[in-house]
């Protein structure tokens, strides 16, 4: 591990070469229409990276949670069609706190399962229920189910053979199904303190932040290869100022984005990060919405066939823009806890973060 | 024709179409939909009273309308049913007005009637791979055969292609002329032999332009549209039409006379996110930009009208037309919250299509110049490839 960045170059590394050989534009294509890329997830999953960040005696890889999140920003940097967040720092994340066994297949988690009620009866739970737009759900071998039960954060591992799913997609044609838990019964137990439904929120923001910083910067750098590439008007249509302009747009997103999502991350590994997590949304959400916009305009028509990447990437944006909180959302949250703090307060909140708030 | 008073042609109008109201939803430029129906049903229904292009002569689906009778019409139309004619716009927006202006008395009368009625759909064959923005590079060569022109070359981005009968296709005559120069127009049916339509899948899924290959398809010289080297005045006129009709009659929903509250106000209302002080606020901005734009595309639709040319007022038309339209799209996806990120969600197709709009028809960019260059005299963009043959300038003088 290098001190300077705190994150395993190595893992890094290797995850890029990996995603640059399996995940091509075709493979991204076939996936979509398929609904799952089991080959992708194999040689993902064969390397150990979905389990990084999860220790190794509760049957992870290993590593800290910067190297997952920076996993997660390749994740999104090549489009991956996998539940990487799902599996690793969100499923096994509350697996592994819950004292629950980690499958060897993919686990997905339910972004609002504020509708699911459960009772309790010594180490099964009960559950009833539906919840939309769980990710993967289709492929998942275990649904990690986080409940508050009688005050007490519970963690179920459910099978989802014992629930009903049906089949939807977000705006990428990623899959994002409705689950129906009615009387499935699953393995249940308490979760170490700090793992609750709230904390779980803001981790599943701060893993979205991951994947956006990844995919802005991806188009960001299609951007400036296509323009370059591309003569009109006898040269490349990068040389002219308005398309210029638009690529000066993509880049400096793509910066703003990976700095506010490294910083939250790096918060995050070292305590609470709440702060610095909704603001890492916030921003890549904007970020998102300025950089397709340039990117978009910047590629012409070229950018709007499904014969061009562009779409993968602006598309899972648009998505991944709503999942774990939207612009309000976190702009609320964010509002509210500059409020909390007073006038005199705000300065000391902008510049210390969740230090100041805990 | 005689000028009919507002209540005439409403009452005619009455007789024929159905009143618009608040829950009258339609698609805008054919997203989502590959609907020929409506539309057809719509211009057979109202080609013998020649109410859909007023100015057309009678003979040809109008009824000589002068332009204040026109823009009359135009207005009352607001008021019912019209469908968005997407599939039939080329014909109906630019090839016809390029044929009153540039056809033969034969053209006209083989291929205006069936344009007013619906009965005929045409594409636009201008764009390829080298030409998009530049339109004047265009490589599609067309070689003289005494009575016939042989066309060989390629085609992309051509909207409605697999629903056209006809198409206008602008092909490079001489190579050894300047670019702009060496231009001509012709008129094909779009099965000659040698033409074949491949069409593109677009991200938001519909599959509504095409690419199209031509190798030695023969074209008669009687279907040639202008001289020979007249092609970019022809194709400057079919593009000033394009503009100017960005805004223009048909297609979306609400902001009709009559009806107060747009159908995307009344949908975000029944989603109760209307209630909110900020979405209030981005609601009653986009609703002013769009009245502005509304007024915009009508005074350029006006001014075209009033000089028989279409002035650069179309391009500051559709560069509001299509900011509403993408400001429309954004606001309603962000309104169902989490569940717009599904393919299900509020406002998807629109979302999907939003980007595509500030660059057919020509890019943002391109109106900005034309603007800058027209309206306020700035000095244009450096063109240096301009005096010279295009068979040396086509890879590119820089």
């Amino acid at each position: 591990m290098t001190e300077a960045t705190g994150v395993d170059e190595l893992v890094t590394e290797t995850a890029d070469r990996l995603f640059t050989q399996i995940c091509d534009h075709e493979s991204v294509q076939n996936a979509e229409a398929a609904g799952a890329a089991p080959e992708i997830w194999s040689a993902f999953a064969e390397t150990g990276f979905p389990w990084i960040s999860i220790d190794e005696d509760r049957g992870g890889s290993g590593g800290t949670l910067l190297d997952a999140l920076e996993v997660l920003r390749l994740v999104g940097y090549h489009a991956a069609p996998i539940p990487a967040a799902e599996t690793g720092v969100l499923g096994g994340w509350l697996l592994a706190s819950s004292g629950h066994e980690i499958p060897a297949g993919p686990v997905t988690v339910l972004p609002n399962g504020n509708n699911i009620t459960a009772s309790v009866s010594g180490d099964q739970m009960t559950l009833a229920g539906t919840c939309t737009r769980v990710p993967w759900a289709r492929i998942a071998e275990r649904i990690a189910v986080l409940v508050e039960v009688d005050g007490q954060s519970m963690v179920a591992s459910v099978n989802p053979k014992d629930c009903v799913i049906q089949p939807m997609t977000n705006m990428a044609g990623e899959p994002r199904d409705t689950v129906c838990f009615d009387g499935a019964i699953a393995p249940a137990s308490p979760c170490v303190a700090g793992v609750n439904p709230e904390s779980f929120r803001f981790r599943g923001a701060l893993s979205r932040a991951a994947l956006m910083a990844g995919a802005i910067e991806k188009m960001s750098q299609l951007t400036v290869t296509y323009t370059n590439d591309r003569i009109q008007f006898g040269r490349p249509v990068a040389r002219f100022q308005a398309v210029q302009q638009h690529l000066v747009w993509g880049a400096q997103e793509a910066a703003l984005a990976r700095m506010a999502a490294e910083t939250a991350g790096r918060e995050a590994n070292r305590g609470p990060a709440f702060f610095e997590i909704a603001a890492a949304k916030l921003i890549t959400n904007q970020a998102a919405a300025r950089a397709t916009k340039a990117c978009h305009q910047a590629h012409g028509a070229m950018g709007m066939t499904q014969e061009y990447p562009l779409h993968h990437y602006s598309r899972r944006l648009w998505s991944w823009r709503k999942e774990y909180g939207g612009d309000a959302e976190w702009s609320k949250w964010l509002g509210n806890a500059a409020v909390s703090q007073g006038a005199e307060g705000l300065y000391a909140l902008v510049t210390g973060g969740s230090s100041v708030l805990s | 024709m005689s000028d009919l008073t507002e209540d005439q042609i409403r009452s005619d109008l009455d007789s024929i179409l159905e009143r618009r109201s608040a829950g009258t939803r339609l698609t805008t430029m054919g997203a989502g939909s590959d609907d020929l129906d409506d539309g057809r049903r719509y211009l057979a229904t109202t080609v013998d009273g020649g109410w859909h292009v007023p100015t057309w002569p009678q003979q040809h689906g109008g009824r000589g309308a002068s332009p204040s009778q026109n823009a009359l019409i135009g207005r009352l139309l607001r008021e019912f049913v019209v469908p968005d004619l997407y599939p039939f716009a080329i014909g109906l927006g630019m090839v016809g007005p390029a044929l009153l202006a540039h056809g033969t008395e034969t053209q006209q009368d083989e291929w205006l009637r069936p344009i007013a009625s619906g009965a005929s759909i045409w594409c636009q064959m201008f764009s390829e791979p080298e030409a998009g923005s530049d339109l004047a590079n265009v490589a599609l060569k067309a070689d003289q055969d005494g009575e016939e022109w042989v066309l060989s070359g390629q085609k992309t981005w051509t909207s409605r292609a697999m629903w056209a009968d006809w198409a206008i296709c602008l092909a490079r005559t001489d190579p050894d002329q300047p670019k702009h120069k060496g231009l001509t127009m012709f008129s094909l049916p779009i099965d000659t032999p040698g033409v074949e339509v491949r069409p593109l899948t677009q991200m938001n899924r519909d599959a509504h332009f095409s690419e199209v290959f031509v190798s030695d398809a023969r074209v008669l010289d009687s279907w040639r549209i202008g001289e020979r080297g007249e092609g970019w005045r022809v194709a400057m006129t079919v593009l000033a039409h394009e503009r100017a009709g960005g805004g223009s009659r048909g297609g979306g929903d609400g902001n009709a006379r009559g009806v107060r509250v747009p159908g995307w106000i009344s949908d975000l209302q029944a989603l109760g996110v209307a209630e909110e002080q900020v979405w209030r606020d981005e609601v009653s901005k986009i609703y002013a930009h769009d009245s502005v734009s509304r007024w915009t595309s009508q005074r350029a639709a006006d001014e075209a009208r009033a000089t028989g040319v279409p002035g650069p007022a179309g391009s500051g038309a559709k560069l509001r037309t299509v900011k509403s339209y993408k400001d429309r799209a954004y606001l309603t996806n962000r309104s169902g919250g989490s569940y717009g990120m599904l393919s299900e969600g509020p406002g998807y197709i629109e979302t999907m299509t939003a980007p595509s709009m500030s660059i057919r028809g020509g890019t943002d960019e391109i109106q900005r110049n034309i603007l800058g260059e027209r309206v306020l005299g700035l000095p244009g963009e450096p063109r240096l490839d301009r005096d010279a043959p295009w068979r040396e300038s086509r890879r590119g003088l820089l």
